[in-house]
């Protein structure tokens, strides 16, 4: 389970950093083949005390931190702060946060020229709210991911999934190994660069923002989320599914009608407009169409219904959950999750042929690798 | 202004529709090349595949995931252009195609063709379902990988059914995002090795591991998650709170330390009625916090709902908890810290005049990334093929 012929082969990172972001992207180096050292304090990453937990630690704290040896160190000791610096120092990757980050380990203080520093904050290196906390809900409300969920007036929701935190990871990862091109292939040096959780949340919203700026007439592509309604997807007898009429012309969808046994829809004072709107998230009306849908998919199951669509062209496909996902048979056939000592995860998301990247290592325990990396220190 | 850390590495950028464009547009923005190949003679109004909104006629999906790049005409499937195309390619360090399995096999642009051309290329294709299993052939498209992948299961009001994140091309961006790390890695690889190599990225992998977190936990403990509303799963409290003004603050405690904050932050509070939290055995801990979350964010709510968000802003702050607020478009692109850190910014672009948009989230302290509007389909065509042909003349000189 290890994978020394990696794209990342040779590097040698220093994580400092808790919680999701920071954790993720050096985890994404670790799979990609470097030398991952994770300091934590001596009390551990905060996500070891995440739910739900496992025995000794938690799920977030197995999947978040594989592929690194972990070291702990206590910063008041200045022994040990000392040794912090000197790791750091030779390495060629540092991933930080501002959790627990004494002074004495920033940019300016280490006197690395070779070092890619990467940080990862909440707000980005300049502005009112630099020196400001944050974390993920703070990020998702600033950054307006909540408009695209719930109803206007209603209490905000989140998206399930920490994006903002995992977009953040997404763009740290581009950001370090653009900055080890320059220093390596270029000779230009190392660097400090710093990526946020609101910056990289406005990056993957720019599409709305193109939109929002300039535009012939607003509607789109589920873009116009503002003013919908919760989308929970088109129910079937048994189970929810997403479809849409993709490049159907009017015959294919009447044949569609008579397949599903829907032909009562023909007297609906809407049928002109479900013939023609594009249903699920292309039709502009799909919100206000979705009911004949349903009532037509409620006499079928999720898999009947998606073989209906199909038959005449349109698009469909189940709506899983992440029980049903974990069961379907492409995520086995792409090897999309693994078993790291015990523990089912993810995988690394590329294929390289010739430098395959793999899982190193599963999490380390609470200073698992401490001696072992101190005693490897020149 | 200093050149971005990519600058000299070439992209020979076969892509179309969203993720592929996201991933050379990453590329470009972080100083390389990238050079876009399309067919001559383009519809803009088909672009993108014309989907709506558009701005001029030209879906607004075009325009933004298109930046940061040169345009060329090229027809792969005539004779005279596969041969340009393979002049360039000599030229390039990258190719990047998102074609359906086996297109670029036809269109005589495979991996193993170019890599007869030029040895050294980072070959990089993306797929939407990977290129193995049932659903191989099957197109991918952003909406189904949210749908497929469970990325709508866990969002939703709190006790009611999981909806759908209403703002498409997530996926899409996110493939493209991991498809332009595999390109860097595979450029790093190369310095080692000397090589370049196939790469492949499917958009099932990239948004399952979007997913890792959440996917794991329910991998680890069997259970799926019910939405909370704008509650965390993992830590609490982690939740929006309305406070005396009707306003929503978003407070997050997700480690000990920040939650000894919070407690003392609340108890020096001028807030009346709220007991002792510090020293509550069932908020001990997190996962204690966790299990008692409904009766902690009763107690919070109580104490939030007497004084305006303001208040409790300042006060949070000050303590160093995590805490933030809802914005909207309308004041994000004014917002000092969007503009001063180049998070959302106008650029020229030069077919549907000047737009806001997103971008770059990178920071580089000495080789900065940079971001320039979109250029019309084979803009550059001229340009480039002039550079090809100064190129070849220059060629047998070099070779002496």
């Amino acid at each position: 389970m290890s994978s020394p012929a990696g794209p990342l082969a040779g590097y040698r990172v220093v994580e400092i950093a808790e919680g999701v972001a920071g954790p993720y992207t050096a985890m994404s180096l670790g799979d990609a083949g470097a030398d991952v050292i994770k300091i934590e304090p001596p009390g551990g990453d905060r996500s070891r005390g995440w739910a739900p937990a496992l025995s000794d630690d938690s799920a977030a704290w197995r999947v978040l931190n594989r592929s690194k040896r972990g070291v702990v160190l206590d910063f008041a000791d200045p022994a040990d702060l000392d040794i912090a610096r000197r790791l750091l120092r030779q390495a060629d990757v540092a991933v930080v946060d501002k959790v627990g980050l004494p002074p004495e380990l920033a940019w300016g203080a280490l006197d690395a020229d070779q070092l890619v520093y990467c940080a990862l904050s909440g707000w980005g290196p300049r502005g009112p709210w630099a020196d400001r906390e944050a974390s993920e809900l703070a990020a998702q409300l600033a950054g307006e991911t909540v408009l695209s969920l719930g109803r206007p007036g209603d209490p905000p929701v989140r998206l399930g999934v920490d994006v903002g935190s995992m977009y953040a990871a997404n763009y740290a990862i581009q950001g370090i190994c653009a900055a080890l091109y320059a220093r390596d292939v270029a000779g230009r040096g190392g660097q400090r660069l710093e990526v946020s959780l609101f910056g990289s949340l406005l990056a993957m919203r720019s599409t709305l923002w193109v939109a929002l700026s300039k535009h012939d007439e607003w509607w789109g592509f589920t873009l116009d989320s503002y003013l919908k309604p919760p989308d929970y997807g088109y129910q079937c007898a048994d189970l929810p599914i997403y479809f849409s009429l993709g490049r159907m012309g009017d015959d294919d969808v009447e044949r569609l009608i008579d397949d599903l046994q829907m032909g009562w829809v023909r007297e609906d004072p809407q049928f002109e407009l479900l013939l023609r709107d594009g249903a699920g998230g292309a039709g502009r009306y799909a919100h206000q169409l979705k009911h004949l849908w349903e009532r037509g998919f409620a006499g079928w199951s999720a898999e009947q219904a998606i073989e209906k669509v199909e038959r005449h062209g349109g698009w469909a496909f189940p709506m899983h959950d992440y029980e049903r996902l974990a069961a379907d048979p492409q995520v086995a056939a792409v090897g999309a999750i693994v078993d790291v000592d015990g523990v089912q995860q993810v995988a690394p998301p590329w294929d390289f042929e010739a430098t395959p990247a793999g899982i190193r290592c599963a999490a380390p325990k609470l200073g698992e690798h401490t001696a072992e990396v101190l005693s490897e220190l020149s | 202004m200093a050149a971005g850390p990519l600058d000299g590495v070439r992209v020979f950028d076969m892509t179309l529709w969203l993720v592929g464009p996201w991933a050379s547009m990453q590329l470009g923005a972080l100083g390389a090349d990238v050079i876009h190949i399309e067919q001559p003679g383009f519809d803009p109004s088909a672009l993108g595949g014309g989907a709506p909104p558009t701005l001029d006629g030209t879906s607004v999906g075009y325009i933004t995931w298109n930046m940061n790049k040169r345009g060329l005409f090229l027809d792969l499937k005539s004779d005279a252009d596969r041969e340009t195309a393979y002049r360039l390619l000599e030229t390039c360090d990258v190719l990047l195609v998102n074609m359906r399995y086996g297109a670029a096999e036809r269109l005589g642009m495979g991996y193993e063709q170019v890599r007869a051309a030029n040895p050294r290329v980072v070959y990089t294709t993306i797929t939407g379902w990977g290129e193995h299993g049932p659903m191989r052939d099957k197109p991918g498209a952003d909406i189904q990988h949210q749908y497929f992948t469970g990325f709508w299961s866990t969002n939703g009001a709190r006790g009611g059914r999981p909806e759908v994140y209403r703002h498409f091309t997530q996926m899409d961006a996110t493939t493209g995002n991991v498809a332009a790390q595999a390109v860097l890695m595979g450029l790093l690889a190369r310095h080692r090795t000397g090589e370049g190599q196939r790469i492949h990225v499917s958009m099932l992998r990239a948004a399952m591991a979007l997913q890792s977190l959440r996917i794991g936990e329910h991998l680890a403990s069997g259970e799926l998650h019910q939405p909370l509303g704008s509650a965390g799963f993992a830590a609490a409290p982690d939740q929006a709170f309305r406070c005396g003004d009707g306003r929503w603050l978003g407070v997050s405690a997700t480690s000990e330390e920040e939650w000894r904050r919070l407690a003392a932050a609340l108890a020096d509070s001028e807030a009346s009625g709220l007991p002792p939290l510090a020293s509550d055995a069932r908020f001990a801990r997190n996962v204690d916090r966790v299990r008692h979350r409904d009766g902690l964010a009763a107690l919070l709510q109580d104490a939030f709902a007497q004084f305006p968000r303001d208040y409790w802003m300042l006060r949070l702050d000050a303590a160093r908890v995590p805490c933030g607020f809802p914005l909207t478009w309308d004041v994000l692109r004014d917002h000092a810290q969007a503009l001063e850190n180049g998070y959302i910014h106008e650029v020229q672009t030069s077919g549907w005049g000047r737009v806001q948009t997103g971008g770059p989230p990178w920071a580089l302290e000495r080789t900065p990334a940079r971001w320039f509007g979109t250029s019309l389909p084979g803009e550059q065509t001229g340009e480039i093929l002039d550079e090809l042909a100064l190129r070849a003349a220059a060629a047998p000189a070099a070779a002496d």
